[in-house]
This record gives C-alpha cells, structure tokens and sequence, in this order.
C-alpha cells in the first residue's frame, strides 16, 4: 500500500497535465474578474463543443506584462482602449476578419462611436463601456444640483470622497473649468490643480475602492465613481443611491475585445466575439456585468429596470457630454508632477 | 510575590494580531453587507456563491494539484540532496550546499523572471507545468534543510549495526534511515506544500492560460469583483484545511513517537 499511493498520485498527476478524455479544442480568454456570465460561458461551450478557459488579471499593465513577455497564448483579451492602440503600435494583435463578425456590424450601435478611442475596429471590438461620474445619496443631498462644483459644497465637508486616480481626478477639475480632459497646456492643468487643491479641503479623501461601501452605508454623500461599480450598489438600494453625470462633462472608458498574435484558435475566438454580440446574450451579459455594451438591439430586450437606470444606460443627451480619455504618453508626466503636489499640500 | 503583567499584556497583544484578522475574515464571511464595513446580519448567501463558482473550483483544483505534485517531487529530490550533503564533506558539496541554499535568499521576483525567461527561452508553453517545475525548485530548498537537520541528530551506528546483521545498502536505508527520517521529511514536505500552494509571485510569472492557481485568482478578484465576501469564504475553507492538515501531521507524529519506544 505504501509503494502504490504516490505511484497513484504521480499518474494522476501526469494525467491532468497532459490532459487526457476526449479532445475539444479549447478558447482561452484573458479577462476582468468576474466579467462574463458564466451561464453564457457553458451556452458558448455547448454551441461549439469546446472548453473555454478564463485567467483573470487586476490592471491593463498586468496582462500588458504577461502578453509582453510571452506567457500568454490567450485567443481573445479584454484590454481598456488606450491599452489596444499599445498593443497595436507593438504589433501584438491581429486584425479581425470581420467576415466572421456578422453580429457586431449589425448591430452595433454607431452612437457610441464618438466616445470609444479606436471607432474602425481594425483589431477591436467594445465589450463594456462606463463612465465616471458621481455616486450620491438621493436622500441626503436636499434639492442640491449634482455636479464636479458639489465637491465645494460646504454642506458636504467630510462626507464626499473623490477618486485617487490622477487622470480622473484632475480630469474633472478640468471639465469644471471648461477644458477637455486629454489637455496637455501646462496653464489649463495648474488651473486645474488649484481646483482640486480647493476640494482636497472640502473632501473627506481619495479613494477608489471604500467609498462604495461610504455610500451603500449612508456614511458619505457624495463620491466620484465609476458607472459599473456604482450600478451595481444602485440595484441593492435603488430608492436612495443615484448616479450623476456632471453637467460640465465626464469621462468614458471602455474594453474591448482583441485577439492577440499567437493566439492558437482564431476562428473560435472569432466565433465567441460574435456570439457575446448577438443581442439576446449581449442583454443578459450586460445585466451581468452592469456596463453597456453598444449594441443597439441588445439594450431594447433590458429589462426595463436596466434600461430605465441611466448609470448603466446612459441617454444619447447624456452621451454627447462624455469625453473620452486618451493615453497621453510622455506628457503623463504632467499629470502626475501635478498629482504629486496635490498629494504633498496639506 | 506580584507577577510582572507585563509578558500577559505582550502575549495577549501578539495573539490579537495573529488571529484577530483572521477572526474579522471569518465573521465577514457570514456577514449580508457586501462591502464589509458594517454588520447587517448572518448569511450563508456566499457560501452558497461559492460552491456555485466554477471558476473557483477549478482554480483551486490547480493550486492543489500544483502542491502535491510540488511536494512530492521536492521531498524526493530534497531528501537524496539532503543524504548526500550528509554523507559526503567535500568541496563539491560546499558547492551543492550553496546551490541549495541560495533560492532561500534570492528575492522571488528575480527568481520568477529568470525561470519565466528559461521557459520561453527554450520555448516551452507556460501552463500547469512550468507551475510545477517553478514550485517544485523553490520547494527543494527547503525540503533539504529540514531533512538536513534531523540528519545531525541521526546516529550513523544504526546503519552500520544494520549492516552488520546482514542488510544491504537499499534495506538499511528503506528499514532503518527512512523510518527515522520520516518526520523530518514530512514537516519538510507541509512546509513544502503551505508554500507552493499560497505562492503568488513566482506563479504569477509562470502561469500560462487556463493554468490560473487561487491566489491570482484572488488577486485580480480583490481589485474589481464584484462578490468579495466569497474571497472571504474561500479564506475560510482554506484555513480550516490547513488546521486540518496541521492537526493530522500532529497526530500523525504522535503515533510515530508512541510506536518507536515498543519497537526499540
């Protein structure tokens, strides 16, 4: 008995990792935690007989990284925009063959164009759109008008959070000026860091994760934040948490499907990207993951709780305000010199 | 006579912060609010998610796999490593020593790079199998130096003696030196195991598609899921597993200690 149990153990070893039972080939997909359904995951496997595979990774840089130095064969990753115009500068994705795409061009909905950062889809396709705006408590701001100016509002001292991201941050001092978010004029950004100076004495600080949790609480009242994760806080206490989007303007973010060089099932790979497109899965996986995907037949079979909640639907009205933030490459640096001295005054 | 408080203050604070954030992980676990901050009543709801994760289950099917296949393999290797530096004190074995030594010091992260770099290199996929040839070299090390250390308090008069009554090298070793050294190889080897199986950086290099162990599974889930009590679930289980296995190992060693004195 003693000499037969790892002798067991090693052929079961061995077994897994060569993989053994019938072949089907198998989609590897590199994305988001928790970013698909996985109800449409076992639907994809069945229509196709294959397995797919997820990994999963926190930051753009992360799977940058893991792409770059060549770990990953994935077949479809799910990048932000500006992380896409990178990797295809690098020459790192494929061009899809949109022969093979026929959902995404029927139904695509081209009013999302103006804000996704590579609108030709040589290599792209958007899977989630969100916005950052400001996530507030209906039943404590009053008849307050919600906007980036609220920040000053001394009625809110110590009870509003703003984002620690220096883009977003900084970019909505901006937009309360008037200037666009993607600004690289050094007297517009000390503007902006005046502004944001103002606020830092108004805030009670700068988070990205915990003022979720200030909200959901009744704790905070007002918080900038992302349309998805605040959505999801929306349908757990719909009567008294609402989402803005600020009147002077806001930014919009996106991911999207790519398919890597490397990747070794392109035709199923293409094949899922058409399948996440077809309406009817494109809905349930927006209820799913609480952003929009743009795809104009899936949003009208939302429910109407869905599609009546601005924060994951927003409104053509409120699209045009949206502005999308690019990937500003060495003048970065600006930013964040700024950032530092908003971080260093007290 | 008063008695110092001091030393009961000490422990009680050392205690507070090895287990009272694992208390806090606990009750979280059970805990309605999804964000933690404040208790809002007693839910089996993550549990419940849990089970349902596929995701989960398969990642932690690898981590497990990953382990016993890491532990086994170290244990073998590390134990031959361990007996030779034992019994030869020449200066290649200085040389081994230092081999065997150095991952215990070198920086993980450099370690991750140079085997991922070793990998492509030589062109091999990452998957389950570059894990497990990463976990199994980090694993060595340490598997050695505790089989090292029960090998100084080892008589080598008991092998003589056995050989002397008509045993030959392999029966010596099998009946005499491997009973002996069992203990020492198997704390090695839960060592070995604890390690490999709650490793994230070198995995992190090495991991390839579909290959996603539980603690980069946890990771990118702590930044963006939307579900984090489930994390705390899954902390949960794993530390009652662990107090499981500890527990074993403990009686496990306890019926050796029992049964030695009758037989000698």
């Amino acid at each position: 008995m003693k000499h037969i149990l790892p002798l067991v153990a090693f052929t079961f070893i061995v077994a897994t990792l060569t993989g053994c039972g019938p072949h089907k080939p198998t989609l590897h997909l590199y994305t988001w935690s928790d970013y698909i359904d996985p109800k449409l995951v076992s639907a994809f496997e069945q229509a196709n007989n294959c397995r797919v595979k997820i990994d999963t990774f926190d930051s753009n840089e992360t799977m940058y990284a893991k792409m770059l130095a060549g770990s990953g064969r994935y077949d479809v990753i799910f990048p932000s925009s500006y992380q896409v115009r990178l990797m295809a500068q690098r020459d790192m994705l494929q061009p899809l063959d949109k022969s093979k795409l026929p959902n995404v061009t029927a139904h695509f909905s081209p009013a999302y164009a103006r804000i996704i950062l590579n609108p030709e889809m040589v290599f792209n396709v958007p899977y989630a759109i969100t916005f950052t705006g400001i996530a507030y408590r209906k039943d404590k701001v009053g008849a307050a008008e919600i906007s980036w100016a609220s920040f000053d509002n001394p009625a809110f001292k110590g009870r509003s959070s703003l984002l620690n991201d220096f883009r977003e941050t900084i970019g909505a001092a901006l937009k309360t000026l008037g200037y666009s978010l993607n600004t690289t004029n050094s007297a517009e950004l000390q503007k902006a860091c005046d502004v944001v100076l103002r606020w830092k004495k108004n805030i009670a600080k700068f988070d990205n994760e915990q003022y979720k949790t200030g909200i959901a609480s009744g704790e905070f009242v007002l918080g900038q934040g992302y349309s998805g994760d605040v959505a999801q806080v929306m349908l757990e206490d719909p009567a008294n948490i609402g989402f803005a989007f600020p009147e002077e303007g806001f930014s919009a973010a996106c991911d999207e499907m790519v398919i890597p060089k490397g990747a070794t099932e392109v035709a199923l790979a293409h094949a899922f990207i058409n399948f996440m497109y077809d309406p009817d899965n494109a809905a349930k996986n927006i209820q799913f993951i609480c952003a929009i995907m743009p795809n104009e037949h899936a949003i009208a079979k939302l429910p109407e709780r869905y599609r009546s909640n601005p924060a994951i639907i927003p409104t053509l009205d409120i699209l045009s305000r949206a502005e999308v933030l690019r990937d500003l490459g060495p003048a970065n640096a600006l930013y964040s010199k700024i950032w530092d001295t908003i971080k260093a005054t007290e | 006579m008063k008695r110092n408080p001091f030393p009961l203050i000490v422990l009680f604070l050392v205690l507070g912060f090895l287990y009272l954030p694992i208390i806090v992980l606990t009750a979280n676990s059970f805990n309605l609010s999804r964000f933690g901050g404040t208790w809002e009543g007693f839910t089996l709801n993550w549990y419940q998610q849990l089970i349902q994760d596929n995701q989960v289950w398969v990642a932690f099917v690898n981590s497990l796999l990953i382990a016993a296949g890491a532990t086994l393999a170290s244990c073998v290797l590390g134990t031959t490593a361990a007996l030779a530096l034992h019994k030869w004190n020449t200066r290649l074995q200085n040389v081994h020593y230092g081999l065997i030594y150095t991952p215990l010091v070198v920086p993980e992260i450099l370690m991750g790079i140079s085997l991922l770099l070793t990998f492509t290199a030589i062109g091999m996929d990452c998957g389950l199998h570059t894990i497990f040839l990463a976990h199994t070299t980090f694993c060595v090390s340490y598997v050695t130096m505790t089989v090292l250390s029960r090998l100084q308090d080892f008589d080598d008069s008991l092998i003589e003696a056995a050989r002397d009554l008509g045993a030959n090298a392999w029966v010596s070793f099998l009946k005499v030196q491997l009973p002996l050294l069992l203990p020492g190889i198997i704390s090695g080897g839960l060592l070995a195991f604890t390690l490999s199986i709650d490793d994230f950086v070198i995995t992190f290099f090495v991991a390839g598609p579909g290959s996603s162990t539980l603690p980069l599974m946890i990771y990118s889930m702590i930044k963006h899921s939307p579900k984090l009590p489930v994390i705390n679930c899954l902390s949960t289980v794993m530390l009652l597993l662990t107090f499981v296995l500890v527990l074993a190992s403990r009686a496990f060693q306890n019926i050796k200690q029992q049964k030695t004195p009758q037989r000698g």
